[in-house]
């Protein structure tokens, strides 16, 4: 895989498909997507960097760790969303009533607690994209020169 | 304040616990097994208070998010679910005990902190099947607990287990696709998930379209049945649970399996009302094949020489006891059911638990091998024999008291055969145990070259289940008591 135009692209074009996840996670709330959609999409921009670059490089930039942390604190920072509500006396998962600020319908910073809720998602479905991806690249490789 | 969110909180806390061991990674051994430990000892605290609340409150219920139903997810832990959830924080957290020491000469190193995680998520999606009272929901936590049982039997990394693992996966998945059908076929006629709501929309929608919940009906008793694997469906059991590691297995054969059971029975007596169920043959087909099981997993163990296979064979067999229950489907023989679910659960976990032991000690798999080892090693011996005692059904031991509800229940529906199937079934069950144990004790002593010692937590997991079998069986108005509200709880809808 030593193509010149589909690094150039794929250099090219990564950031953008960056931004576009992260605008779905964060507009996740008030228009169409949210945090699955979006961190699929973060996802696929590093799934293309591996195929331009290799896994090798793409490891250096997103030690396997890192993924892994990713996706833990993403659940963990899920429950945690959800308990604030418990202190609030109210039941698990509970939004206006546990005092999460409601904002303006519409605007970006809106909803409470579905805003970081769907980050969280997002956390978690981009870093179970790249362990699964990366997983599947090693298992290749392995049988590749073993 | 912490007891009105009990319900959220025993899945909370394996969930989270889970995914901190997870954050920390594959090097934290000893914190795993500490976090996964204290992470059951409050759930299995948490369950006894839900059960003392079910004994005086009756039904528990808890909106998430403070919405109500049919809008929001509703967590229902009637009298039933709460005996279950008690079964099942208590076993796992047994388990945990005996794993400790035991669990890192099974498995690789690398994984063992994996394995806790792996561990508590299966646990999780067990509770959460069990309190959910939602479709979609439990739909969601049989997928993780199918996942996350299919990882447990190919942790091993062999392959025997990999293949074991991989068929167990697509079994299973196949049933969760056919549940998945009769939930979509369900939501459609009636327009709610809620299964409270389900039950008041139903009537209607039966006379608009009888096809679809006909149909629902069906692939829900298949998906079911091949998930807790009964007879001519249970194929991907005895690899699955005879290539595992030991406590996979024990809480494979002893909790995973009846879980599949629990959601029949919501299925069963909160969805569909009992007058319903008689204009569809789910009676007798369940009354076919659970005698088939019987007969056929006893028959098919005994001819086994691999002595987790002819565990795991057993298993067929003891599903289709709690099958036959509910197939019986009067009062005294659904007691008998249930009573067979925490019967069996404690009786597998022991028998699993302490085979694992031989099987490590000795580095024995074969039955007929086992020629005095009860000798040389007593302990786990012994909890074998109690175990295998109580299986047949010999009176003072638990396992009598649940084939005794059973066979009440069928003189009740004047259905003495099934009575002589468990007779017949408790003889087949005497002649694949009782010469292991005699084996075992009277055989000529064997010679080691050496005499290993068993770590303490296992010592004491043995102990407490051997204590269980008998206490069950002694004081069995104990759960019997219990149970008889349940039941009526369930008869009434």
């Amino acid at each position: 895989m030593r193509d010149l135009i589909v690094r150039v692209i794929a250099r090219f074009i990564i950031p953008f498909i960056q931004v576009y996840g992260l605008y779905i996670v964060l507009y996740g709330h008030v228009s169409p997507g949210g945090g699955f959609a979006g961190g699929t999409v973060m996802a696929s921009s590093l799934i293309l960097y591996v195929m331009a670059f290799g896994a090798r490089s793409e490891k250096r930039r997103l030690p396997e760790w890192v993924a892994r942390s990713i996706e833990s604190a993403g659940a963990v920072f899920f429950v945690a969303i959800g308990l604030v509500s418990l202190f609030q006396g109210t039941t698990f998962l509970a939004n206006q009533a546990a005092g999460f600020p409601m904002g303006i319908p519409g605007r970006v910073f809106s909803a409470g607690a579905i805003f970081l809720l769907t980050f969280g998602i997002g956390m978690k479905v981009f870093s179970t994209m790249i362990t699964l991806f990366t997983h599947l690249i090693e298992e290749e490789e392995k049988e590749g020169t073993g | 304040m912490i007891t009105q969110h009990l319900p959220a909180l025993i899945i909370l806390v394996p969930l989270v616990s889970a995914f901190i061991i997870l954050l920390l990674g594959p090097n934290y051994v000893r914190f795993a097994r500490h976090t996964a430990m204290a992470a059951s000892v409050v759930l299995t605290v948490f369950a006894l208070l839900l059960l003392l609340e079910t004994t005086q409150d009756g039904t528990i219920r808890y909106y998430f998010g403070g919405w109500q139903p049919p809008w929001g997810i509703e967590l229902y832990i009637d009298r039933m679910t709460g005996f279950f959830l008690a079964i099942v924080s208590s076993i796992n957290l047994l388990v945990l005990v005996f794993a400790a020491g035991v669990l890192e000469q099974e498995i690789r190193e690398r994984v063992v902190a994996h394995y806790y995680a792996l561990f508590l998520i299966l646990t999780t999606s067990l509770l959460g099947i069990a309190a959910s009272n939602d479709l979609f929901n439990i739909f969601v936590f049989l997928e993780i607990s199918s996942v996350s049982a299919a990882a447990l039997v190919a942790v091993n990394g062999n392959r025997y287990a990999m293949e074991a693992g991989v068929k167990y996966l697509i079994l299973s998945t196949l049933g969760s696709g056919s549940v998945l059908l009769a939930i979509a076929n369900i939501y459609m006629v009636t327009g709610y998930l809620n299964l409270t709501y389900i039950a008041e929309a139903l009537p209607a929608a039966f006379a608009q379209y009888p096809l679809n919940i006909v149909a629902s009906l069906g692939l829900i008793m298949v998906g079911l049945t091949v998930k807790a694997a009964l007879y001519p469906l249970h194929i991907w059991l005895p690899d699955a649970h005879g290539s595992a590691p030991t406590t996979s297995s024990a809480v494979l054969s002893g909790l995973v399996v009846k879980v599949y059971i629990i959601v029949f029975i919501k299925f069963l007596f909160r969805i569909f009302p009992v007058d319903f169920i008689e204009i569809f043959p789910i009676q007798p087909n369940l009354l076919v094949m659970s005698t088939f099981g019987i007969l056929m997993g006893s028959i098919l163990a005994i001819r086994q020489t691999d002595i987790k296979k002819m565990l795991a064979y057993s298993t067929v067999a003891q599903v289709g006891y709690i099958f036959l229950g509910l197939g019986v489907l009067t009062p005294n023989a659904v007691i008998g059911s249930m009573l067979h679910i925490l019967n069996h659960a404690i009786m597998k976990t022991i028998l699993f638990l302490s085979a694992g032991c031989i099987i490590k000690l000795t580095g024995i798999r074969e039955v007929n091998r086992l020629e005095g080892v009860g000798r040389v090693y007593p302990l786990p011996m012994a909890a074998f024999s109690l175990g295998a005692l109580a299986m047949i059904g010999i009176p003072p031991l638990n396992g009598f008291v649940s084939k005794w509800y059973l066979g009440l229940g069928a003189l009740d529906a004047d259905q003495p055969f099934f009575v002589l199937i468990i007779l017949v079934s408790s003889f087949l069950n005497g002649l694949y145990y009782l010469p292991i144990v005699i084996r075992s004790f009277f055989g000529r002593e064997p010679r080691f070259s050496e005499i290993k010692v068993l770590p303490i937590g296992a010592r004491f997991t043995l102990t407490a289940l051997a204590v269980a079998i008998v206490v069950f069986g002694l004081f069995s108005a104990l759960p019997v008591g219990y149970l008889e509200p349940a039941v009526e709880q369930l008869f009434a809808g």
